[in-house]
């Protein structure tokens, strides 16, 4: 009989792996991702900003013509033009009008927009301001020497973070920016992977009750072994995606990385983990060495990879064995979709909890949601990359495999029954009727 | 020879009603055995038990002189009435994908189907997917699937539905064959006259209780009444007249030019004997038979008979 489970094993996975959706989908899926996060850079550099023309009211006569123009915004002084008239020209995108209290910092000035205004011409406009105001401020105070002293004063720091907790030797530094984006990547392939597979094993489930193709298979398989053979196959392909990927990510980053990176950034990346490296002299900044610095680190995304499988490998069984209960259950996929909900919601939450656990792994809400089991998979590979004790892992891990083991028992409970249901759409009262069947 | 099937008081109860309710049925080696019931009486229920897919919460079923366990369904092959297959996966992919599930290896597997491909002529359906194929010709990849294995018990429920006359043929052809080379067959069908032309024993199923069990020709001497036909030449009224006192129903068919066929319903202790004689005074008999009730009529009036009894 647990030869019947691997055909129906073999089967599951060959049939999807052979597929050329399948082929297409784990090629394609990396060069979307990388598309997807170079697309807003490309799309600004081929369509540029449109210029936008600013009239510029100023009753100080100082601010006004300071007033830089750049690519996006340009600014025209009108001299001895009342605001009025110059708001009744609706060509241009905005007026701004200065009024000559400004310094004293009694009134404000204000944007008048033809159209929408944006967050970031807002910004611009303020901060020109402020910096011009500030500067005019300083000088009547007669410093001598005011433009080196304000030089010699001005600061940027570059935060160097760096885990003092790390047991091994080598002591990986990363950011909480390059932690996060990790974590919001690991925490969405998660969320995409158990979302998909688990519907694929519902649907694929619907199809053999509706096509009574189950009737053969299951005078042949225990309906419980037929169960664990379908979702042990979709798991498998799953599996076989994330490895593939793992594998051509960790391959980029041990052979072509080294060799596109320039070598100044190389010594900079081995002075950087040696913690050597001195920021300010750093050619490029901190936080993009340190994520080259990760990419080219095979051993770091090997263990990533490693640690993404054993939680989709839990979290996959965990939500598969819900969508294989729900799927013996109803004969069509609109049926299904009433039932679904117990299953999409909390991968939801997962995800939700996932992204704040990207941005600060040590919160309450984080640490509590990664030993959760529904919402563990995608918020531990949220805190994953910021580091955090094994013990934790190991726990939320046990916890993950148990629950899952748990409900792949209910489930099969549940599908045992459903899948000789056929007719009426059960309702949650129901499964939990034929769950409880002897 | 022991029987291969033994079904022993088994009963089943789902929420509400009572699929089975001790059920007993015995199977000899070698037969083609007709299982027979209205829609929903349970038939399927005991299809499923034993196939050893549902448990029955009473009752035993032995299958080959032991009680049946999970090995034993290789031993079986099963054509479920409502057919149906992996519609994305090739012909040959599949077949050979269930014959392993049934325990044959796959070079077995390969070389007994390719027999089978070119005994049914559909060699070239090798690489096609089911979903390129018309209901009958996945039918027949069907059949060949369920007896593939070469099992001691075949169950065909309703085999021949979705087939034309010349591939129902064919098909009743390589059953009688396969009960030939040992086989024994559960036939589950609504066709009577199939059940006439193929079956040995017969057990009628209704409301999960079985209400008849036995040999096919003997139930339909049993259900006959009585009954005889003759077929004459000559006045059909007179016959009548003369017959009135020794039947109490006739049956007249049209004339077939110059011969008429007269169907009647002997009271008891009238001898055929007499029936002849005085037959023989009015017209000119050509043949005397005994009528066989068909299977049509036993079921009908079995099932009638214990719904009116409920």
């Amino acid at each position: 009989m647990a030869n019947n489970i691997s055909l129906v094993i073999r089967r599951e996975f060959l049939e999807r792996v052979k597929k050329k959706s399948f082929i297409i989908t784990t090629i394609l899926m990396p060069v979307f991702m990388l598309a997807m996060m170079a697309a807003p850079a490309l799309i600004m550099m081929v369509t540029g900003s449109e210029e936008r023309g600013i009239t510029v009211i100023d009753e100080t006569g100082t601010i006004g013509a300071r007033l830089q123009s750049d690519k996006e915004t340009h600014f025209t002084l009108l001299e001895s033009t009342p605001l009025d008239s110059a708001l009744a020209d609706t060509e241009v995108a905005g007026v701004l009008y200065i009024p000559a209290g400004i310094m004293d910092g009694k009134v404000s000035p204000r944007l008048y927009t033809n159209g929408s205004s944006s967050i970031a011409l807002e910004n611009n406009v303020s901060s020109q301001i402020d910096g011009i105001i500030e500067e005019e401020r300083l000088k009547q105070y007669d410093i001598e020497n005011l433009d080196k002293i304000l030089e010699e004063v001005h600061s940027d720091v570059k935060l160097m973070s760096i885990r003092n907790d790390k047991e091994d030797g080598e002591s990986q530094s990363a950011s909480a920016a390059v932690s996060y984006l990790i974590g919001i990547i690991l925490t969405f392939l998660l969320y995409m992977c158990l979302l998909l597979y688990g519907q694929m094993v519902m649907t694929s489930i619907i199809e053999e009750k509706n096509n009574r193709v189950l009737e053969i298979v299951v005078s042949s398989v225990k309906p419980t072994h037929l169960m664990l053979g379908k979702i042990c196959g979709i798991g498998l392909v799953a599996v076989t995606q994330i490895l593939i990927w793992g594998v051509l990510i960790a391959a980029m980053s041990a052979f072509v990385l080294p060799a596109i990176i320039p070598d100044t950034a190389l010594t900079e990346m081995s002075a950087l983990n040696a913690g050597t490296l001195d920021a300010t002299s750093a050619s490029m900044d901190v936080e993009i060495l340190q994520a080259m610095s990760l990419m080219s680190n095979v051993g770091y995304i090997l263990q990533l990879f490693g640690l993404l499988i054993l939680f989709l490998i839990g979290g996959f069984l965990l939500y598969a064995a819900i969508y294989a209960a729900i799927g013996s259950a109803v004969d069509n996929i609109q049926d299904a979709s009433q039932l679904q909900s117990f299953v999409i919601f909390p991968i939801i939450i997962g995800i939700i909890f996932g992204m704040t656990a990207a941005s600060d792994a040590s919160s309450p809400a984080a640490i509590w949601t990664s030993f959760i089991p529904f919402t563990s998979p995608m918020v531990m590979m949220a805190r994953v990359p910021s580091g955090i004790p094994m013990w934790e892992i190991g726990l939320s891990l046990a916890i993950l495999y148990a629950s899952f083991l748990l409900m792949v028992w209910i489930a099969a409970k549940i599908y045992r029954v459903g899948i000789f249901m056929y007719g009426k759409k059960p309702s949650i009262k129901d499964l939990i009727r034929w769950a409880r069947y002897k | 020879m022991d029987n291969i099937l033994e079904v022993i008081g088994v009963s089943k109860h789902y929420t509400g009603h009572k699929a089975l309710d001790d059920v007993s049925i015995s199977i000899a080696p070698g037969t083609v055995y007709g299982l027979l019931g209205p829609n929903g009486a349970g038939k399927t229920t005991l299809i499923r038990i034993i196939n050893h897919i549902t448990a029955p919460d009473s009752g035993t079923v032995m299958f080959d002189g032991h009680t049946l366990t999970a090995d034993d369904v290789s031993q079986i092959g099963y054509l479920p009435e409502e057919r149906g297959l992996y519609k994305k996966m090739k012909v040959g992919e599949q077949a050979i994908f269930f014959a392993r599930l049934k325990g044959l290896s796959k070079a077995d597997a390969t070389t007994q189907l390719k027999r089978w491909f070119d005994k049914f002529g559909i060699s070239d359906w090798w690489d096609k997917k089911i979903e390129e194929l018309s209901k009958g010709m996945a039918q027949k990849v069907q059949f060949i699937v369920t007896v593939l294995h070469r099992p001691k018990l075949l169950i065909f429920d309703e085999p021949f539905s979705g087939f034309d006359p010349i591939n129902a043929n064919l098909l009743k052809q390589e059953i009688l064959q396969l009960r030939d080379e040992g086989s024994t067959i559960i036939f589950s069908t609504h066709n009577m006259g199939s059940v006439e032309e193929i079956c040995s024993d017969i057990t009628l199923i209704n409301k999960g209780k079985n209400i008849l069990t036995g040999n096919v020709d003997e139930l339909r001497h049993r259900f006959s009444d009585g009954r005889c036909s003759l077929t004459f030449t000559g006045d059909p009224r007179l016959l009548m007249e003369r017959l009135q006192p020794m039947s109490s129903e006739f049956f007249l068919d049209e004339p077939k030019g110059a011969e008429q066929r007269l169907e009647l319903k002997l009271a008891p202790e009238v001898k055929l004997r007499d029936v002849i004689a005085a037959a023989n005074e009015a017209t000119d008999l050509i043949e005397v038979g005994r009528v066989m009730a068909s299977m049509n009529d036993i079921f009908i009036k079995t099932v009638k008979q214990t719904e009116n009894n409920d």
